[in-house]
C-alpha cells in the first residue's frame, strides 16, 4: 500500500519482524528497532515543525518577509519560545514559566469556552430536547424508547459519580442503574478496542504477505 | 517577580481569552487572533526542546554507561540521520514525497510505529483469556455487551444472526451514548474547575 | 494437573500463534463475507452526495501510521467520492506523521485516478500545529493559518483559495482522527463556533465516544474503524484493503470470543470444584 519497491520493503519487513520478536521474549533485535523508532520520530517531528510552521509563520514574517510587510510583533513569540530552552539549565529554568503561562492562559481560556459551548450545553440539550420539543409525540416506539434510555442513562450515570451523597435509597438505586449503563458502555468500548487492535495486526500482515512476500494482492 | 509575573500572565491571558470571546468587534477579534498566533509560534519550541532533551538524556546515559547504554548510540544515530535528511538541503523540499527523508519515513518509521501498536492485539487476546471473568452481574453485563459488539461489528455476525448489527447499533447509539455523555459531562466539569483554578493562580503545580 | 489446569495455564505464546493464524489464514484464503452498511456511515455518504459540484470539502488528516490500517482506506474512499462528484478539496493535518499519508492519498486519487488539477480542484496545506487554538484561527481566517501549501507556494498564488477564506466557505468538513488533537477539538472548538457539516472517521478505539455527538447533531456521521472503512468502500463501490481485511477481522473476533468464553467456563468449573 505505502511501500516503494526494491530493497526497501525488506528493511521494513526486517524491522516489523524485529518488533514481533518481542512476542517470544525481549531481545536485542526488538530493542534496536525500538530505539531506532524513538530517534527517527524525534528527528521527524523537529524537521516538520520547523519547515511547516516555525520558518514560514514565525521566522520569515520577521526576518525574511519578501514583498510583504515585516511583522515586528513576531519578536515576542520568538523571545518567549527561546525562553523555553532555559529549562535545560538549572540556574535559569525558572524563566520557562513565562512562555508556559502565556500558552496555558490562552489554552485554558479557550478550553473553558469550548467545554461549555461545544460539549456541556449541546450534550444537555441533546438529552432534554426530545421531551421539550413538540415533536416527541410523533416519535415512533424505538425513537421514544431511545430518548428515554438516553435521559435515564445520563442522569443515573451522573448520580453514580456523585460521591457527596451516600448511595442509599432512591439515589442508591439510580447510582446502581448508572453502573449498569457504564458496564454496557465499557463492554462496547472493549469490543471496539479489540476491533482496533486486530485491525492494526491485519494492516501489518497485509504488508508482510502482500508488499513483501507477494502472496496476497 | 519569579512567581507573581507568571501568575499575572496566566491570569491576564486566561481572562482576556474568555472575555473577548463575547466581543465580536474586529479590533478585539484581530488581537485575539494575534495572541493565538503567538501561541502557535511558541509551541513549536516545545518540540525543539523535546528533541534537545532527548539527545541530552541519551548522551548522559552514554556517558554514565548505564543499563542499555549501547542502544542510545542507535537512538542518537537515528535522530541525527533524520535531522540531517530534514535540513541538509536547507529547504522544505527536503520533506517532499520521494526525498530521502520520506523514504526513511515510509520504509523505516512507518512500519516501526504501526507494528509497535499492533503488538497489543496479541497481549489483549492473552489478557482476555486469563483475566476477563464474569465474577458478578456487572462484569457479566460488560462481557455480554462486548460479545454483542464484537459480533455486530464484523460481517460474520450478520451471517450468524441478522439482528446483531442492529442490536449493536442500538447499544452504541443509546445506552453507550448515554453513559459516555454522563462521563464526559463529569470530565468537562472537572476540566472547567481545574482550568479556573490554574487561571486564578490557585493551582500552581505547573510552575515546579 | 487436570485438563482444566493445563488449559488455564496455557503458554501465552500459543495464544499468540492462534491470533496470528486467525488473521493470516483468511488473508490467504478470503471468503468474501458481505459488508453491511450501518446508518452512521451511510449518513456521511449521503451528506457528501447531497453537495453540489464545486462545493468545498475540508479534510483533516489527524492520524499517524498506527491508525493507517483503519483510516487510510477510509481516506481513499471519501476522496474518491468527493472527486467523483467534482467537489473541491482543502487538505490539512494536525499530526505531522499523518501528512505524508494524506499526500500519498491525494496523489493516488486526485492525480492518478481522477486527473484533478492541483491548485484548482484541490490543495494540500500539510501540517498545521496548534490543535484546538489553530482550529479557532482556521475557521476565522484560513489564509492566516495556511500561509503556504506543502510545496511552499504562497496561498495568494493558489487559484482556488481566492474565494475560500473562512469556515463560511466550507460546505463540509471531515476529520480522519485517532486521538488528540482530533475530533474532539474539531467538535468543541471549530464546530461550536462556526457550525456547518462535520463528520469524523475514527479509529475503533475512539469511535464509541462519538455516538453521543451524532445524537446531538454535532456530527452528521461517523466512520468507525476498519469496518467503517469497509462500509465506505462498499458505498463507493471500490473494495480495497479494509474490505479484504474483514474476513480476518471476523475470524479473529470469533477466536477472541472463544478464548473469553473458554476462560469463563474454566473459571466456573474451578469455582464449583472449590465449593
Amino acid at each position: 500500500m505505502y511501500m516503494t519497491t526494491g530493497l526497501w520493503p525488506w528493511f521494513a519487513a526486517a524491522l516489523t519482524l524485529a518488533i514481533y520478536s518481542f512476542l517470544y521474549k525481549d531481545n536485542p533485535f526488538y530493542k534496536i528497532a525500538e530505539y531506532i523508532f524513538v530517534g527517527l520520530s524525534a528527528g521527524y517531528w523537529a524537521s516538520y515543525m520547523f519547515w511547516n510552521y516555525a520558518k514560514p509563520n514565525l521566522f520569515d514574517p520577521l526576518f525574511w518577509p519578501g514583498d510583504a510587510a515585516r511583522n515586528y510583533w513576531n519578536i515576542i513569540p520568538l523571545i518567549l519560545g527561546l525562553l523555553m530552552f532555559t529549562q535545560l539549565f538549572r540556574q535559569t529554568s525558572w524563566m520557562v514559566r513565562f512562555p508556559l503561562t502565556f500558552v496555558l492562559g490562552v489554552a485554558l481560556g479557550l478550553q473553558i469556552i469550548a467545554t461549555v459551548e461545544g460539549d456541556i450545553i449541546p450534550q444537555l440539550a441533546g438529552t432534554f430536547d426530545p421531551f421539550l420539543k413538540s415533536n416527541f409525540a410523533a416519535y415512533n416506539f424505538w425513537q421514544a424508547a431511545g430518548s428515554i434510555v438516553i435521559l435515564g442513562g445520563v442522569i443515573t450515570t451522573l448520580t453514580y459519580f456523585f460521591f457527596s451523597i451516600e448511595h442509599r435509597g432512591a439515589f442508591g438505586l439510580s447510582a446502581k442503574t448508572g453502573v449498569y449503563f457504564l458496564m454496557i458502555s465499557f463492554g462496547a468500548s472493549f469490543g471496539y478496542t479489540v476491533m482496533a487492535r486486530i485491525s492494526l495486526l491485519i494492516g501489518r500482515l497485509q504488508f508482510l504477505l502482500g508488499d513483501w512476500l507477494h502472496v496476497i494482492k | 517577580m519569579r512567581r507573581q509575573l507568571p501568575l499575572a500572565i496566566i491570569f491576564v491571558m486566561g481572562v482576556f481569552t474568555i472575555v473577548t470571546n463575547f466581543i465580536p468587534a474586529k479590533p478585539v477579534a484581530d488581537l485575539n487572533q494575534m495572541f493565538r498566533n503567538w501561541y502557535l509560534g511558541i509551541i513549536t519550541f516545545f518540540t525543539f526542546l523535546g528533541t534537545i532533551n532527548l539527545a541530552r538524556v541519551s548522551g548522559e546515559r552514554l556517558k554514565e554507561k548505564s543499563r542499555d547504554w549501547q542502544y542510545h548510540i542507535i537512538l542518537l544515530m537515528a535522530l541525527a540521520t533524520q535531522l540531517f535528511l530534514g535540513f541538509y538541503k536547507w529547504s522544505p523540499d527536503a520533506l517532499r514525497e520521494g526525498s530521502p527523508f520520506m523514504y526513511v519515513y515510509f520504509n523505516l518509521q512507518f512500519p516501526l510505529e504501526s507494528t509497535m501498536y499492533s503488538l497489543l492485539a496479541f497481549f489483549m487476546t492473552s489478557a482476555s483469556f486469563r483475566a476477563f471473568r464474569a465474577r458478578n452481574k456487572e462484569a457479566l453485563l460488560l462481557l455480554l455487551a462486548a460479545v454483542v459488539v464484537m459480533l455486530g461489528r464484523v460481517p460474520i455476525g450478520s451471517s450468524i444472526w441478522h439482528g446483531f448489527p442492529s442490536v449493536t447499533e442500538w447499544l452504541m447509539s443509546y445506552p453507550n451514548a448515554a453513559a459516555k455523555r454522563g462521563i464526559m459531562i463529569g470530565i468537562d466539569l472537572g476540566l472547567i474547575s481545574m482550568s479556573l483554578r490554574m487561571i486564578l493562580g490557585i493551582e500552581r503545580s505547573y510552575m515546579q | 494437573m487436570s485438563i482444566l489446569d493445563r488449559i488455564s495455564n496455557l503458554d501465552r505464546r500459543i495464544v499468540f500463534v492462534a491470533v496470528a493464524l486467525a488473521v493470516i489464514i483468511p488473508l490467504l484464503i478470503p471468503v468474501g463475507l458481505p459488508v453491511e452498511v450501518t446508518p452512521p456511515v451511510q449518513k456521511v455518504y449521503n451528506v457528501i452526495e447531497s453537495l453540489p459540484a464545486g462545493s468545498v470539502v475540508l479534510v483533516s488528516i489527524d492520524y499517524d501510521p498506527s491508525g493507517a490500517p483503519e483510516l487510510y482506506p477510509a481516506t481513499l474512499s471519501v476522496m474518491r467520492q468527493c472527486f467523483a462528484r467534482n467537489l473541491k478539496m482543502v487538505v490539512i493535518g494536525m499530526w505531522a506523521t499523518g501528512v505524508p499519508l494524506g499526500q500519498r492519498a491525494l496523489k493516488q486519487v486526485a492525480l492518478d485516478e481522477y486527473h484533478k488539477q492541483y491548485g484548482v480542484d484541490y490543495v494540500n496545506f500539510g501540517f498545521r500545529p496548534g490543535g484546538a487554538v489553530m482550529l479557532v484561527n482556521l475557521g476565522r481566517n484560513i489564509h492566516d493559518v495556511c500561509r503556504q501549501d506543502v510545496y511552499g507556494t504562497p496561498i495568494e498564488d493558489i487559484p482556488m483559495m481566492e474565494e475560500i477564506r473562512s469556515a463560511k466557505d466550507i460546505a463540509f468538513t471531515i476529520t480522519f482522527s485517532m486521538g488528540d488533537p482530533g475530533s474532539d477539538q474539531w467538535i468543541w472548538y471549530y464546530h461550536a463556533r462556526y457550525r456547518g457539516n462535520l463528520a469524523t472517521a475514527q479509529t475503533a478505539i475512539g469511535a464509541p465516544k462519538y455516538y453521543q455527538y451524532m445524537q446531538t447533531g454535532q456530527l452528521v456521521g461517523l466512520i468507525g474503524g476498519m469496518k467503517g472503512a469497509a462500509e465506505y468502500e462498499t458505498l463507493v463501490k471500490q473494495p480495497g484493503l479494509a474490505t479484504i481485511g474483514m474476513d480476518a477481522q471476523s475470524i479473529a473476533h470469533m477466536l477472541i470470543i472463544g478464548f473469553i468464553v473458554l476462560g469463563n467456563v474454566i473459571y466456573w468449573f474451578e469455582k464449583r470444584r472449590k465449593k
